[in-house]
């Protein structure tokens, strides 16, 4: 467990389905309103049966962010990961001249890396030869791009990180940024999930049986905790925080959206690489530990934003280990921001700041039947009054897990 | 020379090495090879060379047959997965974490953690699955090929393989990935919230780094020559390397011998150019202050560098600028060495097989020799250590010899790691 009660967050950036800032994705979250599209399967390397839709950020305008000269530059991570951390840096009414001391850290966490360009790379290598492989291209190819490209742009001269940890992997960005500047090392920090998606990606995810179908009722969404959920719909996004210590903040007059603090991150050996083991109980005794060491009960949380997506193994995981923890106690509103946003690791992140500053959420989409092996009823959209601490969770596929406590800033 | 203070908190050790290069699959092999005087970058054998700029590269060799049969899951690991593995075993062998045979070993549990770096993982098999894919039939594509394609893949089959139920965090910042790991380790440790880690890196060669680097004009057509004049570039390598780090209460609890101490890290990024350091060294230079800083110790009492040294023109000669930066007029006296001549550059775990050799070095007390062909840069006025190895001070009572290891990558990001030799009095157990 780490402990970092004086780190807040003073600014959110998100770039999502639902469009640029944190107004399109309230707006969703509010209204329940999903945001899934069809996926260009012309490739002809997706199942026939296979997954069609998925959340996705075509279309979107970052240029009161990014500069289109610069974004010609960068992958798509890099555009989505600037743009959310220019936007992040703006609602904190921060700008960074490069000359800070201590300085700024950029930790930035995704999954599968600048996918568009490994295949762009990929296929000019296997068509025409290793010798036609685009220096240029080259160059954005590695997984810590996005976070050069922020270090770049926002000049951001402190430690300068990507950790890939699968879903626990923004968790575990938060909880490596908060805890360099709890160390007094960085005076703050840009911590950035980012996921892009192309089509061939989302044709993988799908071989690997991770998301969703065509249902019992024809319907293809994601059904976190139901008991007919078949996966999750995939997604594409990025999400920054500001990260700074909370006398930092308000000596510059500026706004705490949420504090943290305290987080954790663990690992089920048991499990198997690409999927969740079936016995709860490595995690269930990790989260229970994390907990007393962080001095709280389980009634001391208002709500549990949760990281699930709606996949069979994953939210019956998060379910078997939420209900070991919670006992014969009532579990709190269980709130997931992927049944609106989609899977990727910034939705995480934008739904638990969102609802800690008070943001309504709406009844979770696709959640019907509850599964009696489960038995957990997601959020179905009562007024949560004004809650004062959550329980952020990421049980990843593959064995790594991550929880974070976060509690209630200023306020909106 | 150093003396750590008595005073300081939990000081952190490293108890176990392990490593996989060009030399072999373990650490002696590793130390063997860098005392040589010659590379053991020679021409590949796994790619069509033909066209590119250059045909060597740092490549493994075949593993052993008793290292294969000990991992029950060695056909479903990827090249990223086995070298992790394998150097994860060696070094919690060293560290007597380790029973034999493997499967004796009760889980490491909950106090444990895996903190690896790496910048390619399960990328060489990713390929052949995206040949498939792409192909005439994408339904014959062979799944299994993916399984390990993601970067946190040889921390969490580490994880896996030895039950560690701590922390598992990957990092893939470039080329300061595995410097990166072992700083987070640290970090860790000295928080409190594990008692022991496994940390370091881990990379395999794929087209993908071949064809790119050649496609950038970053590779030597020669084993590369750091610090040389004639250098025209870095030769790609693969591998791992695996430090087990504790507290030094809990090695000499257990009566384990410390081989070094990890006094500190420092990270930076130039937030100056995807691809080019600056040219400066600004960053890499901020980075070794911040970790000298981190461990408390003055830059006059740092005995050798293990430079990050690629043999590009630019990486030596920023890094060159960074060293007169930390260390003044005393940078031109310092003796400095780089791997990389020896074993190439592997990339996202290059920081962590540099470790594993700083602490070799600091344990057997001399500097590994840098080979090269050709002369002194004298632009770059380093006191390369080069044809034999250079005896470090001895450990006695008046205190350690003093490394700091540097590791700069694409996208500026830049770490260093500051270790120091143990003396056998000096509060371990000693052998």
């Amino acid at each position: 467990m780490i402990d970092f009660s004086t780190v807040v967050v003073s600014g959110l950036g998100t770039v999502s389905a639902a469009g640029c800032g944190r107004e399109p994705a309230a707006a969703a979250l509010r209204d329940s309103r999903t945001l899934w599209t069809e996926v260009d399967r012309s490739g002809g390397y997706h199942r026939r049966r296979g997954s069609r839709l998925a959340a996705l950020t075509a279309g979107l305008d970052f240029s009161p962010w990014l500069a289109p000269a610069a974004a010609r530059r960068m992958s798509q991570p890099s555009r989505l990961a600037v743009t959310a951390a220019k936007m992040s840096l703006e609602d904190a009414d921060l700008e960074l001249d490069g000359d800070e001391d201590p300085p700024t850290a950029v930790v930035v966490s995704n999954a599968h890396g600048p996918t568009s360009i490994l295949e762009k790379i990929l296929a000019q290598s296997f068509s025409q030869g290793p010798l036609a492989v685009s220096p240029a291209l080259f160059t954005e190819s590695v997984a810590n791009a996005p976070a050069a490209q922020v270090a770049i742009s926002c000049r951001a001269r402190g430690p300068n990180l990507t950790v890939i940890q699968r879903d626990a992997g923004a968790l575990i960005a938060i909880t490596q940024a908060a805890a360099e500047i709890a160390a007094g090392r960085v005076s703050r920090a840009l911590v950035i999930a980012v996921d892009e998606l192309t089509p061939l990606l989302h044709a993988v995810l799908d071989r690997f049986n991770g998301l969703a179908t065509a249902g019992e009722d024809g319907e293809e969404t994601a059904r976190p905790f139901d008991r007919r959920r078949t996966g999750a719909i995939a997604a594409e996004g990025a999400t920054a925080l500001v990260l700074e210590p909370e006398d930092a903040v308000r000596e510059r007059g500026g706004r705490v959206l949420a504090r943290l603090r305290s987080g954790t991150s663990v690992f089920d050996p048991g499990a198997p690489r690409s999927g969740w083991s079936r016995d709860p109980e490595t995690l269930a005794e990790s989260s229970r530990r994390f907990l007393t060491q962080t001095g709280l009960a389980p009634e001391d949380f208002d709500a549990v934003v949760s990281g699930t997506a709606g996949t069979f193994g994953g939210d019956r995981l998060e379910a078997k280990v939420l209900r070991a923890l919670w006992g014969d106690r009532e579990l709190p509103p269980v709130l997931v921001p992927k049944a609106v946003l989609g899977d990727h690791g910034g939705a995480l992140l934008t739904g638990a700041v969102l609802a800690i500053e008070g943001v309504e959420l709406g009844p979770t989409p696709g959640f019907a039947e509850i599964d009696p092996d489960l038995g957990v009823v997601p959020h179905d959209g009562r007024r949560l009054e004004s809650p004062s601490r959550l329980l952020a969770t990421a049980v990843a596929a593959g064995g790594a897990a991550a929880w974070l406590v976060i509690e209630r800033g200023d306020g909106r | 020379m150093f003396r750590s203070p008595q005073a300081a908190g939990e000081r952190i050790v490293v108890t176990g090495l392990g490593a996989v290069s060009t030399w072999g699959w373990d650490a002696d092999s590793l130390w063997s090879g860098l005392l040589g005087e010659h590379t053991g970058i020679a021409v590949s054998r796994r790619f069509d060379t033909q066209g590119h700029r250059t045909e060597v590269v740092g490549e493994t060799p075949d593993p052993p047959a008793e290292v294969v049969t000990e991992l029950d899951r060695w056909p479903h690991y990827s090249q990223a997965d086995r070298f992790a593995v394998v150097a994860a075993v060696e070094a919690c062998r060293q560290a007597g974490l380790v029973a034999s045979p493997l499967a004796a070993t009760p889980p490491l549990g909950p106090d444990f953690g895996v903190f690896l770096g790496g910048s390619t993982g399960g990328m060489a098999e990713g390929e052949e699955y995206f040949q498939q894919i792409v192909g005439s039939d994408p339904r014959a594509a062979r799944l299994a090929l993916l399984a390990s394609h993601q970067l946190n893949i040889p921390g969490d089959e580490v994880a896996r393989l030895l039950g560690v139920s701590g922390p598992v965090r990957s990092f893939s910042s470039a080329c300061a990935s595995g410097a990166l790991a072992i700083g987070a380790a640290l970090d860790a440790l000295r928080r409190g919230e594990i008692e022991a880690a496994i940390a370091g890196g881990s990379d395999s060669l794929c087209q993908l780094t071949y064809a790119g680097f050649n496609s950038l004009r970053a590779v030597d057509s020669r084993p590369c020559r750091p610090f040389r004049r004639e250098r025209a570039g870095l030769s790609l390598g693969e591998g791992a390397g695996i430090l087990v780090l504790e507290t030094a209460t809990r090695a000499q609890t257990r009566g384990v011998r410390s081989l070094a101490e990890l006094l500190g890290s420092g990270a930076s990024c130039d937030a100056h150019h995807m691809t080019a350091p600056h040219p400066r060294g600004a960053g890499a230079a901020l980075a070794v202050e911040r970790a000298l800083a981190d461990a408390e110790v003055e830059p006059e009492s740092v005995d050798f560098v293990n430079a990050h040294g690629t043999g590009t023109p630019h990486n030596d000669s920023a890094e060159w600028q960074a060293m007169q930066t930390v260390f003044g007029t005393e940078a031109a006296s310092l003796p400095v060495t780089s791997t990389k001549g020896s074993v190439g550059h592997l990339l996202g775990s290059s920081g962590a097989i540099e470790a594993v050799a700083t602490v070799q070095c600091l344990d057997a007390g001399e500097v590994h020799p840098t080979p090269g062909e050709g002369d002194l840069d004298e632009a770059c006025g380093v006191d390369l250590v080069r044809r034999e190895s250079r005896p470090l001070p001895p450990a006695n009572e008046s205190g350690a010899a003093l490394a700091v290891s540097t590791s700069f990558g694409f996208g500026g990001a830049n770490a260093a790691l500051v270790l120091a030799g143990c003396f056998a009095a000096d509060g371990d157990s000693g052998s």
